[in-house]
């Protein structure tokens, strides 16, 4: 049944897709809302009919991956949530993937975030993902979350160098010097690895700015598409490795579920997307072109 | 009886394998520990030197020592180097960290607080003792204590040097040009497409009798790319106010909101005509993005303006702003230095300032001296960066790694 | 208002009663989680298509949405600002009494003037901040002006080092790239290995990135006018620029792509229930 759907959705896509070009060669004008209609069918249909592309991650998203796997157990992580609802589709994927990854390997996570709406999607992480999955891990001793503080950059000046004084207790209301986790923690110079994962101000980019260059300490990002080209030059002396939009977490996924088979059945979010994506991007490619040869007939009949 | 002798055969032997086996187990236990007893004692540790940790902010020692000849012989006798610290020599010396075999040295860096049990006190003799760790968990605990030495912090950071002279020489470059800009020399600056444009697309929304929006973005007032288009604005005041055009200015920040209402007030009375400036042109939205540019999109089909002007900070809402003025049938001028929003803007608008040509712009248009002479020294940074590139690519294909390390900045 | 406009005014008012009361009874818990659950969902979805309604046209159901969207982020960011700001910057660090009404930890001062705590010094930034509201006075307005050079001030302070240190001096190290295969230039030309990872690539990669890097800085040179090989390099530049940004635009599309995928996800998962979520 989802083969055929899958089947009559390509039909229906590449078919208009070909009626669309027919009209654009005989120049006859193709309403922005058939374009809409597209767009929405090349997404929507393989929601409806599942269609999964194999994933293999590239060097960047490798390079953060072997990095966490080869660090030493009980190394301590920090993981930043700066992102927003708005960017929640493509970055929580990753933000789940990345810390089921660190608590995976037995690391000490500290969850933090610099956007004050950051603090809900941080909380979805720890209820869906890090509670139901990592049961036997206590809040406090494997992981803790310190949640949010207002000031963005002001907030990297100060945790460079001293962490407490800006977090001086985690959402609990717990004093973080009475946790196990921040006896050996006094400032960012102490993680083994941060992980800055969303897109905007402040974000990754201010992570190795004011943190990673000024305290040597490495760090993973995993950003919206479209900031990620903004970090290509940081790789792979500033910043360690690079998950890039949905694709980004997709690639990460499959490696996770490759490496750690216990995550093979859980659901992969990231991967999922990329059925749509691709058909999208498709269809999207198709008008480029489809466009550009109206463009340059049009041209030619003006001539 | 035979099948009885057989029986109990069988039945000592069964009996005699497990206690074989634990004889054996017995045998290898006791040769381990046999093995074990027989390592011989390492050797102590040797030049125990202390010295301050340089460019810090004091509290912090370095512990240097060459390792037990015994270290990598062979003879696996060695696990590691517990160091231990104390303020007298004669003791108490405590723990205060463990490092594996083969290393010869070790940070010790304290807390400032003098409640937290890591302080180390600065101009404070300090004493140390390194102590070989045996593989049987054996502490051989050396004889020598080393010391005082005393830890304190640094004025300079030696390792940020690099940064220094790249401060220095900008700092220079930058003064210098102001003052040859302030003392009425020609500093050229080459002409940029956008500009140009923006004279002709007031003239086309006065003739059509429609207003011209002009959006800030949504950066703050300390932006670069905002006071860039604070400069910009003020020009496009100036003409809308010379041809009586009106303009809508809304603003995402309320500190941009004040100093635009500044900009186009001191504009309006620069083209004689005070009169004609509304206070409501200029106006707080919102400070969320996307009810920001929903606002603005709203005002754009409402109003249809003839010229839609983007200058400053945008993120997200850049394509749908330039695709709502598509749209509403405005030409469009448009500059950021976000560099994630630029494609946007180039499909969409008619113009486009790239990245630093949004600067150059507010240089161009208000010759200001300090506008020029930054602009000017940012051009040397540039030509700087392209001479030092080439020479450490020349020299990276001779193999030569140490001009990179001039660049490396230590903390 | 005309009368197909309230028939799709009544239609909509109508779906939405409809999927409220069919979202509640599909829902498991109890009554009243069960019902206000389902307002959410049911809200949420229609305010989706409220905004996506503005593809067809602009439209009554559009503006809607979008009032109701400006006024609550601006009360959302209002009572965030308080309470991530005041609440949770301020009030810990200078008041102790208020600090126990807002349940924040008291962050006292480890130093002290004269007998008084340290922490009085955060009333500064409370007293720049109260002059920067003085913008809105026509007779004050001008003591804005020294808050805001503050910020100014400090901003270009903070970040001019900083700036400096990662995205000037780092970089140049960054460019300095063999062009002509290792020193010992016969392992790279002997196999001539395409691999993505092989040292023919990872040349012909530092050919692209000397190329890129020094045209694309030939043309934001603004001292001189871009004629003769100084404008074919300046060319070469805009050309590079724009296939950056050809690969950049790819990126957002992806990303406002997932976008859509996840609002319609939404959509179909937890608003009619006919796909995971």
């Amino acid at each position: 049944m989802e083969n055929l759907g899958v089947i009559i959705s390509l039909i229906i896509i590449f078919g208009g897709l070909a009626w669309l070009f027919w009209r654009s060669v005989q120049g006859r004008e193709v309403e922005r809302r058939i374009i809409f209609v597209f767009i929405f069918v090349a997404v929507a249909a393989p929601i409806l009919f599942p269609i999964t592309f194999e994933e293999k991650a590239t060097p960047v998203v490798k390079s953060l991956f072997d990095k966490i796997e080869s660090l030493p157990e009980k190394s301590k992580v920090l993981i930043s949530f700066d992102y927003d609802p708005a960017m929640q589709p493509e970055v929580q994927p990753m933000a789940n993937a990345l810390s089921r990854h660190c608590l995976e390997k037995g690391h000490t996570v500290v969850f933090m975030c610099l956007w004050a709406t950051g603090q809900s999607l941080l909380t979805a992480t720890l209820e869906s993902v890090i509670k139901p999955e990592f049961p036997e891990l206590v809040d406090g001793t494997d992981y803790i979350s310190v949640g949010y503080k207002a000031g963005n950059e002001g907030v990297l000046n100060v945790i460079v160098s001293d962490f407490i004084r800006m977090f001086p207790t985690d959402i609990n209301g717990t004093p973080l010097d009475s946790t196990v986790i921040f006896q050996d923690i006094k400032s960012c110079a102490d993680f083994d690895l941060i992980l800055a994962v969303g897109g905007g101000r402040p974000g990754p980019k201010e992570w190795v700015l004011f943190v990673g260059d000024p305290a040597k300490v490495p760090i993973g990002v995993g950003v919206a598409a479209v900031v990620a080209p903004q970090l290509y030059p940081y790789y792979p002396r500033q910043v360690v490795g690079i998950l890039g939009g949905v694709k980004g977490a997709a690639e990460y996924e499959t490696e996770l579920a490759a490496a750690h088979p216990r995550f093979d059945e859980v659901d992969k979010p990231g991967l999922r997307m990329m059925g749509p994506q691709t058909l999208a991007h498709m269809v999207i490619m198709a008008f480029i072109v489809i466009g550009n040869i109206a463009m340059f007939r049009a041209r030619r009949k003006a001539e | 009886m035979k099948l009885q002798l057989l029986l109990l055969s069988l039945l000592i032997l069964m009996f005699c394998v497990p206690v074989g086996a634990q004889e054996d187990s017995a045998m290898v236990d006791s040769l381990a520990v046999d093995s074990l007893a027989a390592l011989p004692v390492p050797a102590p540790v040797t030049d125990i030197g202390l010295s301050d940790l340089p460019n810090d902010h004091g509290h912090a020692v370095v512990v240097e020592w060459t390792p037990s000849t015994d270290d990598g012989s062979g003879l696996a006798n060695v696990v590691g180097y517990q160091i231990n610290y104390g303020l007298s020599k004669d003791g108490p010396l405590d723990s205060v960290g463990f490092v594996p075999s083969a290393s010869g040295s070790y940070e010790h860096v304290g807390s400032k607080d003098e409640n937290d049990r890591t302080y180390i006190p600065d101009h404070t003799d300090l004493y140390y003792r390194v102590d070989v760790k045996t593989v049987d968990g054996r502490l051989l605990v050396s004889a020598e204590v080393a010391g005082p030495v005393q830890s304190s912090g640094q004025w300079y950071n030696t390792g940020r040097t690099a940064v220094l002279i790249a401060v220095a020489l900008f700092s220079f470059l930058t003064i210098f040009y102001v003052q040859q800009a302030k003392a009425g020399k020609e500093l050229y600056i080459r002409p940029i497409g956008g500009i140009e444009a923006v004279d002709d697309a007031i003239g086309r929304a006065t003739e059509m009798g429609r207003p011209i929006l002009y959006v800030l973005g949504l950066g703050t007032a300390a932006d670069v790319a905002t006071i860039a288009s604070f400069t910009i604005l003020g020009r496009v005041a100036k003409r809308v106010a010379e041809y009586q055009t009106p303009i809508m200015v809304p603003t995402y920040d309320p500190i941009v909101m004040t100093v635009a209402q500044e900009v186009v007030k001191s504009s309006y009375m620069d083209a004689g005509r005070p009169d004609d400036y509304d206070e409501d042109s200029v106006h707080f939205v919102t400070q969320s993005q996307f009810a920001y540019v929903a606002a603005v999109n709203g005002m754009m089909l409402r109003e249809r303006p003839a010229t839609c002007v983007y200058m400053g900070k945008f993120f997200a809402e850049s394509l749908l702003l330039a695709e709502t003025g598509s749209v509403a049938g405005s030409i469009q001028i448009s500059g950021t230095d976000e560099i994630a929003q630029i494609p946007f803007f180039i499909v969409a608008c008619d113009y486009t300032l790239i990245g630093e040509e949004l600067y150059a712009a507010s240089a161009y248009l208000g010759r200001e001296p300090k506008l020029l002479g930054s602009l000017k020294a940012q051009d040397w940074g540039k030509g700087l960066f392209v001479v030092l590139s080439i020479i450490g690519i020349i020299l990276a294909n001779f193999g030569v790694e140490s001009f990179g390390a001039l660049f490396e900045v230590a903390d | 208002m005309k009368r197909s406009t309230y028939l799709v005014f009544g239609g909509v008012v109508v779906l939405f009663a409809l999927s409220w009361i069919f979202k509640s009874s599909v829902l498991e818990d109890g009554v009243y989680s069960n019902v206000w659950e389902a307002f959410k969902v049911t809200l949420a979805a229609f305010l989706t298509l409220a905004i996506f309604s503005f593809l067809y046209k602009d439209n009554p159901l559009y503006k809607f949405a979008e009032h109701l969207y400006v006024g609550i982020s601006a009360a959302y960011w209002m009572c965030l600002a308080f309470w991530s700001t005041v609440v949770g910057n301020f009030i810990p660090r200078t008041f102790e009494s208020l600090s126990a009404a807002f349940k924040q930890p008291y962050q006292p001062s480890s130093w002290d003037i004269l007998g008084i705590p340290g922490n009085i010094i955060y009333i500064i930034p409370v007293l720049l901040g109260i002059m920067l509201l003085m913008r809105l006075s026509s007779k004050y307005g001008w003591l804005s002006r020294w808050p805001l050079a503050f910020i100014v001030g400090t901003t270009a302070g903070l970040n001019f080092v900083r700036y400096l240190r990662s995205d000037f001096v780092a970089q140049v190290s960054s460019t300095f790239v063999p062009l002509l295969g290792t020193p010992d230039s016969v392992s790279v030309w002997s196999s001539f290995d395409l691999n993505a990872t092989g040292p023919v690539v990872a040349l012909l990669s530092n050919w692209v990135i000397f190329i890129g890097v020094f045209s694309g800085l030939v043309y934001f040179f603004f001292s001189k006018e871009h004629t003769g090989w100084f404008g074919r390099t300046s060319k070469v530049g805009i050309w590079v620029l724009m296939i950056t940004f050809g690969a950049s635009f790819g990126y957002t599309v992806m990303g406002r792509i997932s976008l859509l995928v996840g609002r319609i996800t939404y959509l179909f998962g937890d608003w009619l229930g006919i796909v995971q979520s």
